[in-house]
């Protein structure tokens, strides 16, 4: 069967009216900007996954490939984020060969809108969409529900409000390249430090016009680990021996076998 | 939802909304459509450049209100329709033949959709006109359209000042006061003021900032 | 009219129309995360000083272990506002103490006392996990810790709020060496328990909160220990990551 399966949707609803919740999706209760430049544009994360309260992954990637020059950056439902992703990247890619052309960007968007439209918010994927092809640079914003908006500079996710700020304060017209880094970057930062479902690092992925997208994987690590005060090895034979058994699971053997030489020849 | 009381709590948790002020207006030489910019999520403004102004064909356009989804995807499904029309037919569709694919979409569809429409346009065949199709999927023909959460704070303004057959520099000026008090008093809507003149010599666009309408 | 649905199944419970309620709700979640630990002549009490709601941070540094003379230190950590209203209601009771007694007032009777401030809200009760800590009649560390409505017990060491549930396995090892056994019996007898020094327990806290700081969101900024000993209350302070 293609498509999602709704085969345990009624048991799971009877579930959760007896009580028994429904298994939690890792949110990436996350981070994601993106800003244009003079010939190109920019999409950071932030690298942390959350699960509720609990820290699930301190070092995530939430920048995804639709194809070698259009990527895009993922807020919301982990898995989500990452199917939906793969699935326009496929589909961008077969289109691309049937075509004969490079992927667009308002194709990817498209396709991505379509999907997510179809399935009524029910899909959780926030999306920030970005890249360069023959037509030029391009940013775009998708919502769950299959809406789009497009800018000079979008963020989206829990950290989009503090990100935003930064945006707002500090985006100009006609920004050089390395000027958009750093605004994403700084506006990541804000999201990583005041934003609680944000944190750890800054992934960055630059696509300019006629070149090969740059990725910039952990750019920024302003969250390194403090070494521990104290060790925490502990000693051989500090774990309990409940049972000890040892099985010959195999018998070496050693047989010389002599061997006749024909010496006449 | 039995199909008699409508669920109207039915906008998704966390969708995107398009709390809006929208308007469309006939003059001598055509139609003009006008919108705020303002899309929120809740009290945040996820967009305050939103163009609520959607073309579906050469001169027959579209305002948007109610879910931002909803209404991109059925401009989205009216535009293929119209552009399989013109490949078809050989000649470009009457704005009365664009507002009925509206009506039809947002009538069959009416369970699944929060969206309100003004579907305006220039054709040969009528010159300038405006259908307004508000919720439930009926269809108004009017000489102006108001729609939107801004346009309650406007119904009496527009009605004292509407007059039929204005120029287009009276119908921008009308449309450019009467939005700006829309704004002013809806706090779903805001941002800019943008304008598309449909007449027989094609589109014109048109920007009007914050420091431009308010006390216009 | 009733609306009812088409199929009924033995997982379908049935579409029912409940009017929506709407209903202020006293408590809030201020996250943070609380420790204490008891040593043969001290004991200590440590917090982060972070402070939220939701997503949001309302302070780096806000102290939610307090000293409030006696040689006691006490901390009430959950729904702040609780937390504040317990601990001032607290100390302005201790001062009565003095006035009407003449005496300080141990850290049994504290616990106690304690016990019954949060018992009189049973119904209502503060939204808090409290811990108190200090040294008993005898000069040994003494750490208590309660539920919301005011069971208590003495113990060796006890955690509380966000990420409890994340140190208080590691001190059930590192403390009470739990699943640990005597390295030199060959993983036959069990590890032997003994009072652990000063700096070692201050390393312990340090590391347990620069951990739960790592997989916790409530948690960070800073970290504030206080520490009680025969000579008094001594405070120390350790930067924690802020992300």
């Amino acid at each position: 069967m293609a498509g999602l399966s709704f085969d345990n949707h009624q048991r799971n609803q009877f579930l959760s009216a007896k009580g028994f919740g429904s298994p939690k999706a890792t949110s990436t209760g996350t981070t994601i900007v993106g800003v244009k430049f003079e010939g190109g544009v920019v999409i950071a994360a932030d690298t942390r996954a959350t699960s509720g309260p609990i820290v699930a992954d301190k070092n995530c990637e939430k920048l995804h490939r639709l194809s070698p020059t259009i990527w895009c950056a993922g807020a919301g439902t982990a898995a989500d984020t990452e199917m939906v992703t793969q699935l326009i990247g496929s589909n961008l890619e077969l289109h691309a060969m049937s075509t004969e052309r490079k992927p667009r960007v308002v194709t990817a968007l498209t396709m991505l809108k379509q999907h997510l439209f179809k399935y009524q918010g029910h899909i959780g994927a926030y999306l920030i969409v970005g890249g360069v092809d023959p037509t030029g640079a391009h940013l775009f914003s998708i919502h769950a529900h299959g809406s789009t908006d497009i800018g000079f500079y979008q963020s989206l996710g829990s950290g989009s409000l503090a990100a935003m700020a930064v945006l707002e304060s500090n985006w100009k017209e006609g920004l050089t390249k390395e000027e958009a880094m750093k605004l994403c970057t700084e506006a990541i930062e804000a999201g990583i430090w005041n934003d609680l479902g944000s944190g750890s690092n800054v992934d960055l992925c630059v696509m300019e016009v006629g070149k090969d997208a740059q990725l910039y994987r952990n750019y920024l690590k302003p969250n390194v680990r403090e070494a521990k005060v104290k060790s925490y090895k502990f000693a051989r034979g500090t774990t309990a021996v409940l049972k000890e058994s040892i099985y010959n699971l195999v018998d070496i053997e050693e047989t010389v076998v002599p061997m006749e030489v024909d010496t006449e020849a | 939802m039995n199909g008699i009381n409508v669920d109207i709590n039915h906008l998704k948790k966390g969708e995107v909304n398009l709390g809006t002020s929208i308007m469309a207006v006939k003059f001598d030489g055509g139609v003009i459509l006008g919108a705020d910019s303002r899309t929120t999520t809740g009290a945040y403004i996820a967009n305050r450049v939103t163009d609520k102004l959607t073309q579906v064909h050469g001169t027959v356009w579209c305002c948007r209100s109610g879910s931002a989804a909803d209404t991109q995807a059925v401009a989205d499904i009216v535009k293929y329709h119209l552009e399989l029309y013109e490949a078809q037919h050989g000649a470009p569709p009457t704005t009365k033949i664009a507002a009925s694919l509206f009506q039809e979409l947002c009538y069959n569809n009416k369970d699944a959709l929060t969206a309100g429409i003004i579907c305006a346009g220039y054709d040969d065949k009528e010159k300038g006109a405006i259908y307004s199709i508000p919720i439930g999927g009926s269809i108004h023909k009017q000489e102006y359209a108001i729609a939107g959460s801004g346009s309650t704070f406007i119904y009496g303004y527009c009605n004292k000042n509407f007059k039929s057959n204005m120029t287009r520099d009276e119908t921008v000026e009308f449309i450019k006061t009467s939005l700006s008090q829309a704004i002013k008093w809806d706090g779903s809507s805001g941002g800019v003021i943008r304008m598309v003149v449909l007449t027989a010599s094609g589109v014109e666009r048109l920007v009007f900032y914050p420091e431009d309408y308010v006390n216009a | 009219m009733s609306v009812t649905s088409a199929v009924s199944s033995d997982y379908n419970s049935g579409v029912s129309n409940v009017p929506i309620e709407h209903q202020f709700n006293p408590y809030s979640d201020n996250g943070g995360t609380v420790l204490g630990i008891a040593g043969e002549d001290f004991a200590i009490l440590a917090g982060d000083t972070r402070h939220t709601t939701g997503y949001s941070i309302n302070s780096r540094y806000e102290p939610k272990v307090f000293s409030v003379g006696d040689e006691l230190l006490i901390t009430a950590n959950g729904f702040a506002a609780d937390g504040d209203a317990l601990v001032k209601r607290f100390r302005n009771q201790l001062k009565w103490y003095h006035f009407d007694h003449k005496k300080n007032l141990t850290i049994k009777s504290a616990a106690r006392f304690i016990q019954h401030l949060l018992y009189g809200k049973r119904f209502f009760p503060y939204y808090v996990h409290t811990i108190i800590a200090g040294l008993d009649e005898e000069g040994k560390g003494a750490v208590y810790s309660f539920d919301p409505v005011g069971s208590y017990e003495r113990e060796q060491c006890r955690a509380g709020g966000g990420a409890a549930s994340l140190i208080m396995p590691f001190l059930d090892n590192q403390v009470n060496f739990k699943n640990q056994m005597d390295p030199d019996s060959n993983g036959t007898a069990k590890k032997e328990l003994k009072y652990l020094k000063l700096d070692e327990v201050i390393s312990l806290v340090r590391d347990a909160f620069s951990s739960a700081t790592e997989r916790h969101i409530n948690v960070g900024d800073g970290l504030e220990i206080l520490i009680v000993t025969k000579d008094g209350v001594r405070t120390e302070y350790y930067p924690l990551k802020k992300d």
